[in-house]
């Protein structure tokens, strides 16, 4: 088969995919070019950037968004490093079943997430507040409402860090830590020259994934602050909500969304540039050409 | 050694009280009396056991009401359009170009292409979502919610049959070439029933991913089976908004109800999910 033929059968089973591409991706960001460099007239025009420029509640959003994503990722990196390390060095009978238990909340709804968390953090009836001896109201604190929605939220993705790196200990070779031990390296030792130098892909990979989860958040702010108290819980993907269905301004809302992707992929270039993800998720090979 | 195990089996038990109990404490909400629901000293080991929150005789048939009864058009919804999204996003569009992209088309920027579909947030596709749905008069109907998840369906499954593809000896559909087979037919004949696993795992991320879905739904969806097609999310979304400080119970039962699905899913398919929540990131 020659290379010509090889590429015609490629683009025929890829043409599901491509087709959808361009009506559900490029259609729509060529859609959100048109609605935000236009304004509510139709005729082009700048004003939704300069508003952009001098809006304050972008700016708490994005203080906000910036906030919720650090802690975020501080808490569901340490959490699912502890656990992943816990569960690794433990050796005993029953370690698929604390596996099962610790990402079963991997597959519940966020919604569900939200209501759990209300019936649980409630100020008057809550068993949290119970065990504290003291009434806090969780979510109508203007400091205590993002980082309850860093907790809530942490729940459900700490086990998504947890079973990534817990799959990248497993997969560390059993021939290294005999070796390191014949070398009479000790415990931390070992986990600094053995363990750390062999799942440094699998964090980064983690890294990755766990970033764009957590960027996805919406849910959580909408039922269990809508935002408030004050603007203390706008993340820009709420905000891009509020301004095109409560305000009901699509053409603002279409340019607060091509920063949110012109952010995202920023990032995602910094992630690319800075580190081997692409050869680690085996998009770029070692050696070019080694097929 | 052996106190250290110990330690860590302690540890262990408590990552696990942390992980289960405010699943137990939605379960046993659901399953309390009023009176024990609103007690300033929390009870933890419910005595009276009712169902009534999950059904009263005389409760209206399909709508948010104080049990969860009512929220079976919705979840009607939910199951017909997860499963839509699945299937069509894992066998109309993922396995066919996984299999191009790992076979015939050697481009780095196609891996990518996938990738950066993945990586958008859906808030910033609502915007355009909602027009085309518009547009095409599909707003509040079973297809256009589905033609809307297959945005993450499609991508996802791409991405993770390429891992399974690239992993296959390419021997078994070399000998299948010789002996005649066309191209297509080695594809759905030979190659995808040797990824069965991959497929599975597809299927079920995918549905999980559809079910709990909130964003999309909110704002393409607006009424319940038989006249629309809201989804199960914002049955409770909305009996959280009307019941927060009233009906627990029912909400709770609600709650439970949209959990179930997912979490016998989460047990029997332990193996799959965790292979498909490791997206090929651990190469084994």
């Amino acid at each position: 088969m020659n290379r010509k033929q090889a590429t015609k059968i490629g683009l025929i089973l890829a043409s599901p995919l491509l087709i959808y591409f361009l009506i559900f991706f490029i259609y729509p960001i060529f859609l959100l070019f048109r609605y935000a460099f236009t304004n509510t007239a139709g005729s082009f025009s700048l004003s939704n950037f300069v508003y952009m420029s001098k809006d304050p509640i972008l700016y708490s959003s994005l203080y906000n968004t910036l906030y919720y994503f650090i802690g975020s990722v501080a808490v569901q990196f340490s959490g699912g490093f502890l656990a992943a390390i816990v569960l690794n060095s433990y050796t005993g009978r029953l370690k698929n079943t604390f596996r099962m238990i610790l990402y079963i909340p991997l597959t519940i709804s966020p919604i569900v997430i939200a209501l759990i968390w209300l019936l649980i953090f409630n100020p008057t009836y809550g068993p949290i507040d119970y065990i504290l001896r003291t009434p806090i109201n969780w979510l109508g604190s203007l400091n205590l409402a993002m980082p309850t929605i860093i907790v809530a939220n942490g729940w459900e993705y700490i086990p998504f860090v947890f079973l990534i790196i817990y799959a990248g200990l497993q997969a560390v070779p059993k021939q290294y830590y005999e070796a390191a031990s014949i070398d009479g390296m000790n415990r931390l030792q070992t986990f600094r020259y053995i363990t750390m130098p062999s799942i440094t892909p699998i964090l980064v990979v983690a890294f990755l994934l766990n970033s764009i989860g957590i960027l996805q958040g919406f849910t959580l702010v909408y039922v269990l602050t809508n935002g408030g108290p004050g603007f203390s819980t706008y993340i820009l993907s709420f905000y891009i909500y509020k301004v095109a269905f409560a305000y009901f301004n699509l053409h603002y809302a279409a340019a607060l969304s091509l920063l949110f992707i012109f952010i995202i992929g920023a990032f995602v270039y910094a992630m690319l540039k800075l580190t081997s993800v692409e050869r680690y998720l085996g998009l770029k090979r070692e050696n070019a050409g080694d097929e | 050694m052996k106190k250290l195990n110990i330690l860590l089996l302690l540890l262990l038990i408590i990552f696990s009280l942390i992980s289960l109990f405010p699943i137990y404490w939605t379960i046993i909400t659901a399953l309390k009396v009023n009176s024990e629901i609103f007690t300033t000293v929390p009870i933890f080991f419910p005595v009276k056991i009712t169902l009534s929150n999950f059904y009263t005789p005389g409760q209206t048939f399909g709508a948010v009401s104080q049990t969860a009864f009512g929220s079976f058009p919705w979840l009607l919804n939910s199951a017909v359009i997860a499963l839509l999204s699945a299937l069509i996003g894992t066998f109309l569009i993922g396995a066919p170009a996984a299999y191009a992209l790992t076979r015939y088309l050697k481009n780095v920027w196609l891996g990518r292409t996938v990738l950066l579909m993945m990586m958008i947030p859906e808030a910033a596709l609502i915007i355009p979502f909602y027009i085309i749905i518009i547009k095409v008069n599909l707003i509040n109907t079973w297809w256009g919610l589905t033609l809307v998840y297959l945005s993450f369906t499609a991508p996802l499954s791409t991405w993770l049959l390429m891992g399974f593809f690239s992993d296959l000896p390419r021997s078994v559909e070399e000998a299948a070439s010789i002996d005649g087979l066309s191209a297509y037919k080695i594809f759905y004949k030979i190659a995808m029933p040797m990824i069965m696993p991959g497929i599975m795992v597809s299927i079920i991320l995918n549905f999980i991913n559809s079910w709990n879905e909130f964003l999309y739904a909110l704002v393409l969806t607006y009424t319940p089976f038989p006249t629309g097609a809201q989804t199960v999310p914002l049955f409770l979304s909305d009996f959280i908004v009307i019941e927060k400080s009233f009906a627990w119970g029912g909400l709770a039962a609600a709650g439970v109800i949209v959990i179930i699905p997912t979490i016998i899913i989460g047990i029997y398919a332990q193996k799959y999910l965790v292979k498909g929540w490791t997206m090929g990131a651990v190469k084994e």
